[in-house]
């Protein structure tokens, strides 16, 4: 296990700084000038220039990568270009509302889709089961841009019982979050409903009923404890895809998270920002996966690593 | 007959007038000022350093945080704000008198040397944004404690429009300015309160504000709502009081929610397509002359922009120093076709790069002009790349027409010619070169209105002979505001400053 977990962390690092090289080579090799970006349209080209050269995109590639290398190992991810400040605080002023909206879908998500694949597969074939998938079909094929978009203009504006955007309390978590929370939700309830229904015919199942224990625990206890090593896979994965930030679904309610400040960073060619973003999220990614495979072990204890 | 009861509520009501007139006038105007305007930008507010951005959104948040030099109406008249007055001494030197009795936010008094700080400031830290425009700066002297004396290294006539964008600064910010803009005060008619980044920022009123009266109300909140769509959900559900930047086609959905009214005004802004004057098209005065006579302006401004756009009669719009009336440009397809026919061109292909989704309609309009041109003869290519892509594209040199316009921001054209019309300028632009016109510029750049008005009126004669450009329409700026707001102006410049604005 010691081993496993060793040789585990040196591939996240050496995936780590492969990573960095890439985004950090893309960025300088797409076309487009920060400089530009910056400056009004009007400027002149020498303060084009010389706004390149306070930036230091004037040195060569390698050179700028060592400095960039040299000023994160000491926790300095460089200033953002557009901001003016330093893009790490950039970055991390935006994580709030990120883990607010991403942990408030994996709730919905969780809860939601795990309880429509259980009816769906304890009730298979009732009308329980079409509706559950109906609303997983719905789920996964309405696109995130119509739903919010509806969903404001239903709760928002026309019953105004929700706020149309905006990052404040509770209440303006719960449009984002349910549209953000759709396509996934359904994944899972698919998921958990094939997989159930696999574990529902073993034999052990069969047992068990046998022996005179309760549907309840046959389903709860036997059966969703076999069915959750699908289900975490894919929830790890989403987990990770949500704290990277959740383009459309933020742009539509103004939500100030990391998915719209990355694309926006990406159009303005602020090096720094996307930088950081794709650094910080590749980061969540690795250690997200090695604890879900860690975590297959504590699950299901017949899978063993070493 | 009933006898009038006098309740609870109505007695307390009279007793609250009664103390009200006893505590005088500073009760009265403390009265004046209430509620809370909240107003949905369409760009995010990126820095509160008023010298380190050209972003019209910032400008609308930081001008009631900090009060620059001058003011510019919106009929275009500069007036004052911190400086009484202002002069040109001679064609470099410009004098600026200085109002007495104005506070920062944290109490220090105004004076030449806040002047002399922010305007060196500007000049000599090129890492700023609007370093560039200060370059020409020579000298600021301070001559007492309430004049300020500027020289320029050549006639800078539109130094006080350029004034008119650059907030006034404490000199105590020296040395501190990380702390100082993480929570900075101006002499404007609002304190800041908070920033949350992305989100909103939150002002309160200045109540010692050295205009009387203002501002009306108490707090303004301004939220940074960038999609269209959503500002205006937010305006429709009355979260919000005030929407910037609405385009043509969701005014009539705007215009049916009850309590909503939508205001349009001529904006500063002329759509000017360019051509690569170094490339065959381009270099072709014929070629440019075919296509201006092929593009059905009045078209586009009915049936894509509904209305929402002026005819063009000139490069500058009205109202700014320079404008002149020199006609609509025709529009006539078949004298197109003879042009093109006599200098022997069969067949021809425009590249028309457009910077994507940053002009209302532009795809619509690109591709209707691509079916303008392409009845005389002229295939049309569009190129629909990201902002950056396609300034890169521009820089080299690739493209034949490019989709652009012009906001004429301090209120002035000297900007628009100086970059556009210069060799040095235009060099990495349009390519555009001539010394007639260059003469006419720098000459244009005197203090003197009269001379710029003339020298300016010379140039655009030049230039809508020559046709280096398409100027296919003046733009509308359009803004919807809750009829709750009350002396809301919609400005030409697509500022929104609320502090003479008063809500029910």
């Amino acid at each position: 296990m010691r081993s496993y977990l060793v040789t585990r962390i040196w591939q996240s690092a050496v995936t780590l700084v492969g990573v960095s090289i890439l985004v950090f080579v893309i960025l300088r090799v797409v076309p487009g000038d920060p400089a530009k970006m910056l400056l009004p349209e009007g400027a002149p080209q020498s303060a084009v220039d010389e706004l390149n050269r306070h930036l230091g995109l004037r040195e060569p590639l390698w050179v700028q990568y060592g400095i960039f290398l040299r000023s994160v190992v000491r926790g300095d991810f460089g200033q953002s270009f557009q901001y003016r400040s330093p893009a790490l605080r950039v970055v991390v002023e935006r994580v709030p509302a990120t883990i607010q909206l991403a942990l408030t879908a994996m709730a919905l998500t969780v809860l939601v889709g795990v309880s429509i694949g259980i009816v769906a597969a304890v009730r298979q074939g009732s009308a329980y089961d079409y509706a559950g998938t109906v609303l997983a079909v719905l789920g996964q094929s309405l696109p995130n841009f119509w739903l919010g978009i509806m969903l404001m203009l239903l709760f928002g504006v026309t019953l105004r019982w929700l706020p149309t955007s905006g990052f404040h309390g509770w209440q303006s978590l719960v449009l984002p979050s349910v549209t953000l929370a759709a396509f996934p939700t359904a994944l899972v309830a698919r998921l958990t409903r094939s997989s159930l229904l696999e574990i529902l015919g073993q034999e052990y199942i069969r047992t068990g009923r046998a022996k005179g224990l309760g549907e309840p625990r046959v389903v709860l206890r036997h059966a969703l404890k076999n069915a959750t090593i699908p289900l975490l896979t894919v929830l790890g994965l989403q987990i990770g895809t949500l704290l990277g930030g959740a383009v459309i679904t933020e742009s539509i309610f103004a939500w100030p998270g990391m998915g719209k400040l990355v694309v926006d960073a990406i159009f303005f060619r602020d090096f720094p920002v996307v930088q950081t973003i794709l650094i910080l999220s590749a980061t969540i990614f690795v250690v997200i996966n090695l604890l879900v495979d860690l975590l297959y072990t504590v699950i299901d204890p017949r899978i063993r690593y070493g | 007959m009933e006898k009038p009861r006098l309740s609870r509520r109505r007695f307390l009501l009279g007793s609250g007038a009664v103390l009200g007139v006893a505590a005088g006038p500073r009760a009265a105007r403390a009265q004046a000022r209430r509620g809370h305007i909240i107003a949905g930008l369409s760009e995010r507010m990126l820095t509160l350093d008023p010298a380190n951005h050209y972003s019209i959104s910032s400008t609308s948040v930081l001008r009631h945080v900090y009060d620059p030099l001058l003011d510019v109406t919106n009929d275009d008249k500069f007036v004052p704000a911190l400086a009484e007055s202002w002069k040109p001494v001679n064609n470099t030197t410009w004098r600026f008198t200085l109002r007495k009795g104005v506070r920062f936010h944290d109490g220090t008094p105004f004076t030449a040397d806040s002047v002399l700080f922010t305007l060196k400031r500007v000049r000599d830290n090129t890492k700023l944004i609007k370093s560039f425009v200060y370059q020409d700066l020579e000298d600021v002297r301070k001559d007492d404690d309430y004049t300020v004396t500027v020289t320029t290294k050549r006639p800078f006539g539109s130094l006080p429009a350029h004034l008119t964008m650059l907030g006034m600064l404490p000199p105590g910010a020296a040395g501190n300015e990380d702390a100082f803009f993480g929570k900075p005060v101006g002499t404007g008619p609002f304190r800041f309160v908070s920033w949350t980044h992305g989100d909103h920022v939150d002002l309160e009123a200045n109540a010692k504000y050295w205009k009387p009266a203002l501002p009306k109300v108490e707090k303004l909140t301004v939220r940074f709502i960038p999609e269209l769509s959503t500002r205006a959900a937010a305006l429709r559900a009355a979260e919000i009081h005030v929407i910037d930047r609405v385009w043509p086609d969701m005014v009539s959905t705007l215009r049916a929610t009850p309590g909503i009214k939508v205001l349009d005004t001529p904006a500063v802004e002329a759509q000017r397509w360019h051509f690569q004057l170094a490339r065959e098209a381009g270099k072709d005065p014929r070629i440019r002359k075919a296509v201006s006579l092929a593009i059905d302006r009045n078209t586009i401004i009915k049936e894509l922009l509904l209305g929402y756009a002026r005819p063009v009669v000139s490069p500058i719009p009205p109202g700014l120093i320079g404008h002149t009336n020199l006609g609509q440009k025709p529009y006539d397809p078949d004298k197109a076709r003879a042009i093109l026919k006599q200098a022997g061109y069969q067949t021809l292909t425009l590249d028309f790069v457009l910077m994507k989704d940053l002009y209302p309609k532009q795809l619509e309009i690109a591709q209707a002009v691509a079916a303008m041109l392409s009845e005389v003869g002229i295939k049309v290519s569009i190129r629909n790349l990201e902002i950056a892509t396609a300034r890169e594209q521009r820089t080299a040199g690739n493209y034949d027409l490019f989709f652009s316009g012009w906001a004429h921001m301090p209120h002035d054209p000297d900007w628009y010619f100086g970059q556009w019309f210069t060799r040095a300028g235009a060099e990495k632009l349009t390519r555009f070169s001539d010394p007639r016109v260059e003469q006419l510029i720098a000459e244009g750049r005197v203090p003197d209105p009269k001379v710029r008005q003339q020298k300016y009126e010379e140039i655009e004669k030049i230039l809508w002979e020559e046709e280096p450009e398409i100027w296919p329409y003046y733009s509308v700026a359009i803004y919807a505001i809750s009829d709750k707001l009350r002396n809301f102006e919609a400005r030409r410049d697509y500022y929104v400053l609320l502090h003479e604005v008063g809500i029910a």
